[in-house]
């Protein structure tokens, strides 16, 4: 594992306004580091604000103030125009409730951010096929999301999540949906990524259970960092 | 990045066939009756400017008019109509490079000749020399009238084909037709014919049902016979190279000049070319089929909204996938692009229906009509192209709100 900082967060807030003059603070000032190559997970009851701090690292949302650091590109800088390519490049997202593309193939659904990337058809194809293969889903990539099951659908996500070969999988309760056999197929997919490809993993959950699997894990309530460890129960600085 | 469009556009519609049918519908219906009101108006066009063509493009016609119809004319103003020898000699004096040829005719009246105990109708014309080139007639057998027929009057005749097979039967032989005499009855009076040739009878060109055929014998002959030698009007036959509705200006311009005396204040010259009459025609057939076709539009207006209905339809029912594709990396223009390539598409198939049920109705309408089916090529494009930009401006405001989604909403919508 290296020692450079992939992702730096650094005083995050987060406020919503909900009518004047009440202003209501979800986020009070997030620190957070993740080393490249780092398998996290962010920990929380519902309402705790680790979704909206996931909306923020994935740049799917804007930090009310506080600065956000991914790979040394300051993303409170960055144009609104250049979040989607920033994603499309950083960021593979794989979703509690999959959010593959209906009625398009798996094989499709895995292409489809390299074709945002501009990678040409026949690379895509190829790269599909291989990410496919990886999840073991190879067989099957010219089913349908409907003519699929719910693990089935996620591995299909997982392989779409790294499509562009990101710097960073963020996974939203990917086991959520899933029974615990499943769920646990899923989980091994993750562990193989980041111990066989040294993928940066961060792993949102409301489960300690799924969260004691990985290296490190950060707990997070009331919108406050409230406990940060690695996994052998130390206590982080 | 297009052709990804166009095949995700082409997955959506296929998800949704009964929908995309009944979105198209209003497009097709549109564009099937812009396509079938011009291809009507265009046959219109075409058989009616066929037709008078056939009359001579470089015909004009020449004639006194009265200014006024209601006034009253005495017997000395009736004389100030006709146009004398003199007139028409400086005419061709004048303009003897432009005139190919001058066609005079006068109605000699309708005559029987009875053959085997059968009556043969007749119409007998006297015409000058160049009436067979003003109305392009041509012989199947025998001669036109020589110089002498015309400077003597000679009582010779040309008939028609028709008249060939009702005097010698259907399979008849030219000899058994031409040099023959044959007594003509005019209202009781009897004139006496020899017959010099056969002309075309052109069935489409005259009233096919009619029993009599026009008769045509030299000028001298019909004033011999009716003791009248008045012209009212002729026609000039402008020369290949002239332009007939200039040449009608010029031939007004001095006539009016020549004729100051005798036109008075009660009549003026009246020169028409055919060709001018064609383009009026057209003209007004063109804006008549445009104004018709406006009204049709507007079920392709009508549709398009349908379109724009649908898009919004499908937008929201796909929040997520738009959410998705967003989060994925997809940029802002290319949400847009997917979606007004679905609502181009849509259009685009909608057209092409729309345009093969309106070439099928416009062809059998204007069969339907008597006229050979023309088909305006400029409708196909302008449909085509209309319902391209129906898909592009009411596909835009639904693909621009995907376009703008928040991704976070998205991905939450339920």
């Amino acid at each position: 594992m290296s020692n450079d900082i992939l992702l730096s967060a650094r005083d995050i807030r987060k406020s919503y306004y909900i009518g004047t003059p009440n202003e209501l603070e979800i986020l009070h000032g997030i620190d957070l580091d993740v080393r490249r190559g780092e398998f996290v997970s962010i920990v929380g009851q519902s309402g705790s604000g680790k979704s909206t701090l996931m909306n923020i690292l994935g740049i799917l949302d804007r930090q009310t103030s506080g600065t956000y650091t991914l790979d040394g590109v300051d993303i409170s800088q960055a144009p609104n125009k250049d979040l989607s390519s920033l994603r499309n490049k950083h960021i593979g997202f794989v979703f509690q409730t999959y959010n593959l593309i209906a009625r398009t193939d798996a094989i499709a659904n895995v292409e489809m951010p390299m074709l945002y990337a501009g990678v040409s058809p026949k690379e895509r194809r190829q790269r599909a096929i291989e990410l496919l293969e990886m999840v073991g889903m190879k067989e099957r990539m010219h089913h349908t999301p409907d003519e699929l099951s719910g693990g089935q659908k996620q591995r299909v996500a997982i392989a779409r999540a790294m499509a562009n070969d990101p710097d960073i999988i963020l996974a939203d309760e990917p086991t959520g949906a899933l029974d615990s056999g499943t769920g646990r197929l899923v989980m091994d997919i993750f562990h193989e990524l980041h111990e066989k490809q040294g993928k940066t993993i961060v792993l949102i959950t409301h489960s300690n259970e799924l969260a004691a699997e990985t290296p490190r894990i950060i707990t997070i309530s009331d919108g406050n960092i409230i406990s940060e460890r690695n996994n052998d129960g130390k206590g982080v600085a | 990045m297009i052709k990804e469009n166009c095949k995700l556009a082409i997955i959506s519609i296929k998800a949704n066939k009964m929908r995309a049918f009944l979105t198209m519908l209003g497009i097709i219906i549109g564009v099937a009756a812009v396509i079938a009101i011009m291809t009507v108006g265009n046959s219109m066009t075409a058989g009616v400017q066929k037709q008078m063509e056939s009359y001579g493009v470089k015909n004009i016609s020449v004639s006194i008019e009265q200014i006024d119809y209601s006034q009253e004319l005495s017997e000395a103003d009736e004389e100030n109509m006709k146009l004398s020898p003199e007139t028409i000699h400086s005419l061709v004096k004048r303009f003897d490079k432009q005139i190919d040829a001058i066609s005079i005719d006068s109605s000699i009246g309708s005559g029987t000749i009875l053959v085997n105990n059968n009556k043969v109708q007749v119409e007998a014309t006297g015409v000058s020399a160049g009436f067979f080139k003003a109305n392009n007639i041509k012989l199947v057998s025998g001669n036109f009238f020589n110089e002498i027929d015309y400077s003597q009057g000679n009582n010779v005749a040309i008939v028609s084909e028709k008249f060939a097979k009702q005097v010698a039967g259907e399979n008849y032989k030219p000899e058994d037709v031409l040099g023959k005499d044959y007594e003509v009855n005019i209202n009781d009076e009897y004139l006496n014919i020899k017959v010099a040739g056969i002309y075309e009878y052109n069935q489409a060109g005259g009233n096919s049902r009619s029993k009599s055929t026009p008769m045509y014998m030299p000028i001298a002959s019909a004033w011999n016979f009716s003791h009248d030698k008045d012209i009212y009007y002729i026609t000039v036959v402008a020369s290949e190279s002239t332009d007939p509705v200039q040449f009608s200006n010029d031939l007004k311009t001095f006539l009016t000049e020549k004729l100051t005396t005798q036109l008075s204040d009660k009549f003026m010259v009246s020169v028409y070319s055919n060709q001018s009459m064609i383009e009026e025609n057209t003209k007004m057939m063109n804006q008549m089929t445009m104004a018709i076709s406006l009204i049709a539009a507007i079920a392709l207006i009508v549709g398009g909204i349908g379109v724009m209905n649908i898009m919004t339809v499908s937008i929201t029912e796909r929040t997520r996938e738009i959410g998705t594709r967003k989060a994925l990396g997809a940029p802002d223009g290319m949400i847009m692009l997917q979606f007004i390539s679905e609502a181009i598409i849509l259009c685009l198939i909608g057209g092409i229906i729309g345009i093969i049920i309106g070439l099928i109705l416009g062809d059998v309408a204007s069969h339907i009509m008597g006229y050979a089916p023309h088909v305006s090529m400029a409708s196909i494009y302008m449909s085509v192209g209309f319902s391209m930009a129906i898909g592009t401006f009411f596909g835009y405001s639904p693909a621009k709100h995907a376009a703008n989604m928040n991704p976070i909403d998205a991905l939450r919508y339920e």
